[in-house]
């Protein structure tokens, strides 16, 4: 299916003035966990969902996926009302805990979840290896998922998500309690996702990742959108100049420069001169990954 | 239509596979299968010094009534205890959110669960039923052996017609009471009252919090499920003649709670007498169309549900 | 419909199907149990007096659908009463089982065996009472009890042939034989009339063993009533297949000796005997 964006073509995700309350019950009190959100998200793009606990993230994805019904107003994935089988059938869904049977094995659970989506036989049995090769879960397949770490549920999670290959992704929290290592080839998926034309909607609390992989991001607070837009419009500030050089410039060079931008009109306190740092996950990466492959020598999936 | 079909057994079979792999069913289970071979135990408390005939009927009679009294009762603990957790615990784990999330629905999802449990009694009852079968066929090898032994104390009494008249009688007669095809009716009652007693644990479980709610809520209904024939003969006999809330309470028994204890005549068949296949297959009918309509009504409240 | 509530419009829902539903449940189960009484299922209905009798615990068990366990776990007690020598409890629970499960043979052919046989000659030999008199009238209660279970048995079960024919042996050995015993041959003849005809009964129910077929005629002849006891053995010899007379099998060759003598005896005109000869 052709999801790319184009003129007429439908919205992956579209939401207007979509509430949600639950009423409290002894209190005659109404929690508002969603008001009144207008979301548009395009075709292909990686979307994140930011905000603290209790924002409305979660409500906004289970509206989204017709798990729960909007109190008002009204929810398409790609022009589909959000609560119909054609909708779901298009849409693939991660959870924040792996919310999995314990008592299946990897092939079973991807089996399972697979006939749900329409998909069976040779072809499903097909789509569960290419799924197991792509999570890199091959040593994990037949055991039981109570005997699984986090980020094998992860893994696990996201095979189940795109069994039926769909065009939307909801992922919340894709990342959360998986190690470094886990977390990057997650966004390499990611971002592989995205070139296949795939649209990714994801919610994290880590957020140099989600800078790393989404195009757009909303920011939600107290069950209201109070930000969105593109990480660049967002991000760049206005104020200031940043200049990055190669090499380390000698003292002499650092003071001469000083007093070329002090001449410029610069007071002394504003002009400072720093050496570029490493992020602590790019020399966790390149560390480990400079290590011989783990997977084959790692006795313990033998 | 066919697609939904696939969907409702493939949420069966993995109901069916969590029930199997869970460890209280299975220890419940082999603890029923136990019990149902030693009802042959209780056969041994039978009245002595009776005749072969009436000493075998009455040993018979036992491992008959227990075996299927245990049947009834392991296959209602397996059956309710299965049905009550399967919401609560979806809900629990969240596991629903990951089925419902794909293109599956509420009904579906509902009837497929409904649909594991009906392939959990079936193995069960089959499993019990096998066990009763190896009790019934060792209590009637002991009833020939023991009328062989009396028989025998007799010198030369196969030469004496009388007596080898008397003896084939009483051995045609354990033969008829242990391999009566009736019991076949019997176990088929038996299982859809369990049906029954599973579909009204699910509807409560549609809307109950908890699991300990819907199993104690189920058997309340189970009880008064037996006492719902005299209720309701007494409300549309005397309904008018009582106080409002008598009334409204009688009447919402025979309204609405399930007549179980038109099932009990399965302890007819038990004790040799014929029931007709027609008056069975009334009470199946009977059975599934109220089956019918507490699937419907647990569909629609779950449907409403705020999950 | 769709502007309304949630709520409302799922009470609606579930309302509008249980309204459909009720009065079609309320004729259809109208008819099971019409169906059932015909049929003459179910033992009496729980009541004060009944629960009083079981207690709590079995009370339970009964409206759990366990009736005919809970008759057999009574029905224990029976054995207990017995071997205590405590025959009016055994009577109580005798009484108990067959309210429980009254289409269960079982309970009516043992109950009155407990109490016709086992008490009537427990209370004969009784060494505490030193009245032949008061013995022999205790021991006739306990026959009378046990022909009341049998009677009521029958009305319960009419198509069982064994408790036709167990009050037949009761006729037959419980009063016929004591009579006999007590040089009443006046009475005995009575009761061996009684008896010859539950017999005949427990002949015409199904599956009746084919040894049962000749006591009517043995009690006829020890009623010593010729005339019946000639009908008696004479449909019985019409009844064997030539085979059967070949093999011998049900006795051809006493049925044709006792037809004999009693043709003799009463003087049966050539032309009609079975053997003229």
């Amino acid at each position: 299916m052709d999801s790319s964006a184009s003129v007429g073509s439908p919205l992956a995700v579209q939401t207007s003035g979509l509430t949600k309350r639950y009423p409290l019950a002894w209190k005659r009190k109404v929690l508002v966990a969603l008001d009144h959100l207008d979301l548009e998200v395009r075709p292909g793009e990686v979307f994140g969902l930011l905000g603290p606990n209790g924002s409305g993230k979660s409500t906004t994805l289970k509206l989204l996926l017709g798990l729960i019904v909007p109190s008002e107003g009204e929810a398409r994935v790609f022009g589909l009302p959000t609560d119909s089988l054609e909708a779901r059938q298009r849409v693939g869904f991660l959870p924040e805990n792996p919310y999995f049977y314990s008592f299946l094995n990897g092939d079973e659970t991807l089996r399972f979840y697979g006939r749900l989506c329409g998909v069976n036989g040779s072809k499903l049995e097909k789509r569960i290896e290419e799924l197991i090769d792509l999570v890199g879960l091959q040593n994990g397949r037949e055991r039981p998922l109570r005997s699984y770490s986090k980020g094998m549920l992860q893994r696990i999670g996201l095979a189940q998500a795109l069994i039926h290959d769909p065009d939307l992704l909801f992922l919340d929290e894709p990342t959360a309690g998986v190690d470094p290592l886990g977390s990057s080839q997650i966004r390499d998926l990611i971002l592989r996702l995205k070139k296949m034309g795939k649209t990714v909607i994801f919610s994290s609390h880590l957020l140099e990742q989600v800078q790393e992989v989404a195009d757009r991001v909303a920011i939600f607070s107290l069950g209201k959108k109070v930000l969105e837009g593109s990480l660049d419009s967002l991000l760049t500030e206005d104020r200031g100049t940043q200049v990055h050089l190669p090499a380390q410039l000698s003292p002499d060079l650092q003071q001469r420069l000083r007093q070329v931008l002090a001449g410029a009109g610069f007071a002394e306190r504003d002009i400072s001169f720093t050496r570029p740092r490493l992020s602590l996950e790019q020399l966790y990466l390149r560390t480990v990954q400079s290590q011989p492959d783990l997977a084959s020598n790692d006795s313990r999936s033998k | 239509m066919i697609s939904s079909l696939l969907r409702i057994i493939a949420i069966g079979r993995n109901t069916f596979t969590e029930a199997i792999r869970s460890k209280v069913l299975s220890v419940l289970l082999i603890f029923a299968l136990v019990l149902v071979g030693c009802s042959v135990l209780v056969s041994q408390l039978a009245t002595p010094g009776l005749d072969p005939a009436g000493l075998i009927d009455e040993q018979i009679k036992f491992v008959k009534d227990f075996g299927c009294g245990a049947i009834g009762l392991f296959g209602a603990a397996i059956g309710i205890l299965a049905t009550a957790q399967l919401i609560p615990q979806e809900l629990h784990n969240r596991t629903i959110y990951t089925i419902l999330s794909k293109p599956v629905r509420r009904s579906e999802f509902l009837l497929g669960k409904f649909f594991g449990i009906v392939l959990l009694l079936t193995l069960c009852v089959t499993l019990m039923t096998l066990a009763f079968a190896a009790a019934l066929y060792w209590q009637e090898q002991q009833g020939v052996a023991y009328a062989d032994s009396i028989y025998g104390q007799t010198k030369n009494w196969q030469a004496d017609q009388g007596l080898l008249e008397h003896y084939n009688h009483d051995v045609a007669e354990i033969h008829a009471q242990v391999r009566d095809p009736r019991l076949v009716e019997a176990i088929l009652l038996l299982f859809t009252k369990l049906i029954m007693t599973c579909g009204i644990a699910l509807l409560i479980s549609t809307f109950a919090s908890s699991s300990i709610f819907t199993i104690v809520t189920t058997l309340m209904i189970y009880l008064i499920g037996h006492m719902e024939g005299t209720a309701r003969t007494f409300w549309l006999s005397h309904g008018a003649e009582t106080n409002l809330w008598q009334s409204c309470l009688v009447g919402f028994i025979s309204l609405f709670i399930p007549d179980l204890n038109a099932f009990t005549i399965v302890d007819e068949i038990l004790a040799g007498n014929n029931v007709p296949w027609h008056h069975t297959f009334d009470l199946i009918g009977y059975a599934v169309v109220y089956l019918v309509v507490l699937l419907s009504v647990a569909i629609v409240v779950f449907d409403y549900r705020e999950i | 419909m769709t502007g309304l509530p949630r709520t409302f419009r799922l009470a609606m829902i579930v309302t509008g199907i249980l309204l459909v539903w009720a009065p079609v449940k309320i004729v259809w189960e109208q008819r099971i149990a019409r169906e059932q009484d015909l049929l003459r299922y179910h033992g009496v209905a729980m009541t004060r007096h009944l629960r009083d009798e079981l207690g709590q615990g079995l009370t339970i068990g009964v409206l759990s659908g366990m009736r005919s366990v809970v008759a057999d776990l009574v029905w224990l007690d029976v054995t207990n009463a017995w071997m205590n020598q405590e025959w009016f409890k055994m009577g109580g629970y005798i009484n108990l089982c067959t309210a429980l499960q009254p289409r269960s043979v079982t309970f009516w052919d043992i109950g009155g065996w407990q109490l016709a046989w086992n008490a009537s000659v427990a209370a004969a030999e009784d060494p505490t009472q030193p009245y032949e008199l008061r013995r022999l009238k205790a021991s006739r209660f306990w026959i009378d009890k046990g022909l009341d279970i049998y009677t009521r048995g029958i009305e319960n079960n009419p198509e069982s042939w064994r408790l036709w024919a167990d009050t037949g042996l009761l006729y037959y050995q419980r009063l016929a034989l004591e009579e006999l015993r007590r040089g009443q041959p006046q009475a005995a003849a009575e009761h061996f009339h009684d008896a010859a005809h539950y017999y005949e009964q427990a002949v015409l129910r199904p599956n009746c063993p084919t040894y049962l077929e000749r006591f009517a005629a043995y009690m006829y002849d020890d009623a010593k009533d010729d005339q019946a006891a000639y009908q008696a053995w004479r449909s019985l010899w019409e009844k064997l297949t030539p085979e059967q007379r070949l093999m011998k099998i049900h006795f051809p060759d006493r049925i044709e000796s006792r037809i004999r003598a009693l043709e003799q005896k009463l003087s049966i005109p050539k032309e009609k005997r079975v053997f003229p000869n």
